[in-house]
């Protein structure tokens, strides 16, 4: 009996090891959906819309390059240009022209209507949580895998992710953003894949705020240039420079 | 300067007239403009009830990027103040003080090459991670005929300046700074506005103050320092060391005999020389950010009361150091708060500088910030107080983007506090403002 126990202890072990696993590399295979490659500029314009009201426009010029370095330059509308943003791994600095300097902000400071910060600068889902298998659903008759995303620290945007990945495919379908309180703060909806370079990429992602459902953003990534960046772009002291 | 803007302009124009016909130019596209024009109106709210600001103000920058690594810029400012139409209220020095103005605020050349960058030419260097003050900002002289409540990148006054800066490892820098630039801080005139609290001599003499020179280009009082950058596993810290003139004047006195008349007092201004030394923090510890600052200026010197003194001016090297958090309360309202002191290495007895209280004088700043209707009302409220005397200053302000170019903002700087206080001093000078941006 005691090594009967022990044998299932162990295949359970095993088994829910090998989960994990696959949870990682799903959540991997899916992060990889949405970066063309290593070192690259992509253009992204963010609408916001609230009920019935016009929507507005912002638009942003994203150099990433690998290693959790994100550069990003805001060119629309006129009122925020000049503004940049600089993330390097979990750290964020803002420039604004009427400082003159970086200043280091919060990942979860407001960016433009329901995209935070960290929602642009960061978004390496692999790298930040912890990923468990917990089931399959279907999304818009999509057959997805359902993963349950954990902050591995407390320095992430969001304290648990609730995500569909497509099982044909490893695309990422949609998500749910969870406070540390387990309060749904938005969801997401991953869509308009296209082929850029080789690789399958989600080029839209619609968030939604999960009490005010007429309130709502969609970033549209754009043109992308995959080209090797020079380090300095990711120096907060050269942020005044790439103004 | 004129003929110079109005090229600009035309560029500007025949830039995009190319871009409506197809493709545009190489040198186009390598060429952005950018500019605002904008409308402050300020209604003065204690007796007189009067206006106090009707400034019209224009901006134009430029950036030329010639290659990948060498780019020009510049960068030009321009007002006219139509209050000294409206009232009477202000005499003629400061009108032609502060009616109009046309100045260069950027002329620059940028070149990198690898790990070094270089900025030569009329520029802002700006050091700290402050919010609302200047601890460690100390490269370039300030503005302060409005006294500290324009946009900071608007109060700094450019400088003729060497900044190089090289990434000596990931994540190390180090930056030198070099200006033959000794430009001084721009102090309102008697009669301004926010002219500052008079000091309190008590002379029984005639006294004479002999007119502030100091403005002048000199290598020989050459100013400059480096900083040191250091970013490791999300603690960015840095180190400081600047030698520079004080740039507020220092009153030093001495009497000189008029026989057969009393003999006179002269009040002598002169901008010591200081040497600043300087460390900054900041580190994110999710959801909060903390940030410190500390610069201790040795040679700082401060006008004294004292009857006794044989110059009116004495010693007191000063530290002032700031720490703050920030934090964004119910994912919406962003939060910082932030303590700061002045300590001086010896009594503050006798100093009659607003901003010194006593011997330790300590602030409290706290900015509060949220958006509407999808960030398209933003209320921010502003209060720097002074705990030592209970001075303090208000400044609510709601801007309301009308579109992607236009904002509108309301706002009051209200003040109150004892009168030799760095706040209270403007205690009559309470104001509406209202003001209208347009960015293109």
């Amino acid at each position: 009996m005691c090594k009967l126990a022990l044998g299932l202890g162990l295949a359970l072990v095993l088994v829910s090891g090998a989960s994990a696993d696959e949870a990682a590399d799903l959540v991997r295979e899916a992060d990889r959906a949405r970066r063309p490659a290593d070192s690259f500029v992509w253009k992204i314009a963010i609408t916001s819309q609230e009920a019935k009201k016009a929507p507005s426009v912002d638009g942003f010029e994203v150099f990433v390059k690998g290693g959790g370095r994100v550069f990003v330059r805001f060119v629309a509308p006129p009122r925020n240009v000049g503004r940049s943003l600089l993330a390097l791994g979990r750290d964020l600095w803002i420039y604004l022209p009427d400082a003159g300097k970086p200043v280091r902000i919060p990942l979860s400071q407001r960016l433009v209507g329901q995209v935070a910060n960290g929602d642009i600068a960061r978004a390496d889902y692999a790298g930040d949580y912890d990923a468990t298998l917990v089931g399959e659903e279907s999304v818009d008759g999509v057959a997805c895998h359902v993963l349950d995303l954990k902050a591995r620290s407390k320095d992430v945007t969001y304290s648990a992710i609730k995500y569909w990945v497509s099982k044909e495919g490893r695309r990422p379908m949609k998500a749910e953003f969870y406070a540390g309180t387990g309060t749904l703060l938005k969801t997401g909806v991953f869509d308009n894949f296209k082929d850029v370079g080789g690789h399958r990429l989600a080029t839209r992602l619609t968030l939604t705020d999960a009490i005010r459902k007429d309130k709502r953003s969609v970033l549209d990534y754009g043109e992308v240039t995959v080209r090797d960046l020079p380090d300095k772009y990711f120096d907060k002291n050269y942020m005044k420079t790439l103004d | 300067m004129r003929r110079g803007l109005a090229a600009a302009l035309l560029l500007a124009f025949a830039a995009s007239a190319g871009a409506e016909e197809g493709e545009p130019p190489a040198w186009a596209k390598a060429l952005r403009l950018r500019g605002r024009l904008a409308e402050e109106f300020a209604y003065r709210l204690h007796d007189p009830g009067d206006v106090s600001k009707i400034k019209t103000l224009g901006w134009l920058e430029g950036k030329y990027a010639v290659s990948e690594s060498v780019a020009v810029r510049a960068a030009v400012r321009g007002w006219y103040d139509a209050v000294f139409e409206a009232t009477d209220r202000y005499p003629a020095n400061v009108e032609r003080d502060q009616k109009t103005d046309l100045s260069l605020r950027e002329a620059l050349l940028l070149v990198g090459g690898g790990d070094l960058d270089v900025r030569i030419g009329r520029q802002q260097i700006v050091w700290g991670e402050a919010i609302s003050t200047f601890v460690t900002d100390v490269v370039n002289p300030k503005d302060f005929r409005e006294f500290v409540l324009p946009d900071f990148s608007e109060l700094r006054i450019p400088i003729w300046a060497l900044d190089a800066t090289y990434r000596v490892a990931e994540g190390v820098s180090f930056e030198g700074v070099w200006t033959p630039d000794t430009r001084t801080n721009k102090l309102p005139k008697q009669g301004a506005e926010f002219q500052f609290a008079r000091f309190p001599y008590r002379f029984r003499n005639p006294v004479v103050r002999l007119p502030d020179d100091a403005d002048e280009f000199s290598l020989a009082r050459s100013e400059g320092g480096f900083r040191l950058s250091v970013l490791r596993q999300g603690w960015d810290v840095s180190l400081i060391y600047y030698d520079e003139a004080d740039k507020s004047p220092v009153l030093f006195q001495r009497r000189v005999a008029q026989p057969p008349g009393p003999d006179v007092i002269v009040l002598d201004p002169q901008h010591p020389r200081l040497h600043i030394l300087g460390a900054t923090l900041a580190k994110s510890f999710e959801p909060v950010v903390v940030r410190a600052e500390a610069a201790l200026t040795l040679g700082k010197r401060y006008e004294t009361a004292d009857p006794l003194d044989p110059d009116g001016v004495v010693r007191r090297d000063t530290l002032d150091w700031l720490v703050g958090v920030d934090y964004t309360f119910f994912e919406t309202v962003d939060t910082a708060l932030q303590l700061s002191q002045k300590v001086l290495t010896g009594s503050a007895t006798n100093l009659a500088r607003p901003g010194v209280a006593a011997q330790v004088t300590t602030s409290v700043t706290l900015r509060v910030t949220t958006g509407f209707f999808d960030n398209t009302l933003n209320p921010t409220v502003l209060v720097v107080a002074g705990l030592n005397r209970g001075d303090f200053r208000l400044s609510p302000r709601i801007d309301y983007l009308v579109s992607g170019a236009v904002t509108l903002s309301i706002g009051a700087d209200i003040f109150e506090g004892p009168h030799r206080t760095l706040y209270g001093q403007f205690d009559r000078n309470d104001r509406v403002t209202f003001t209208t941006t347009w960015r293109f």
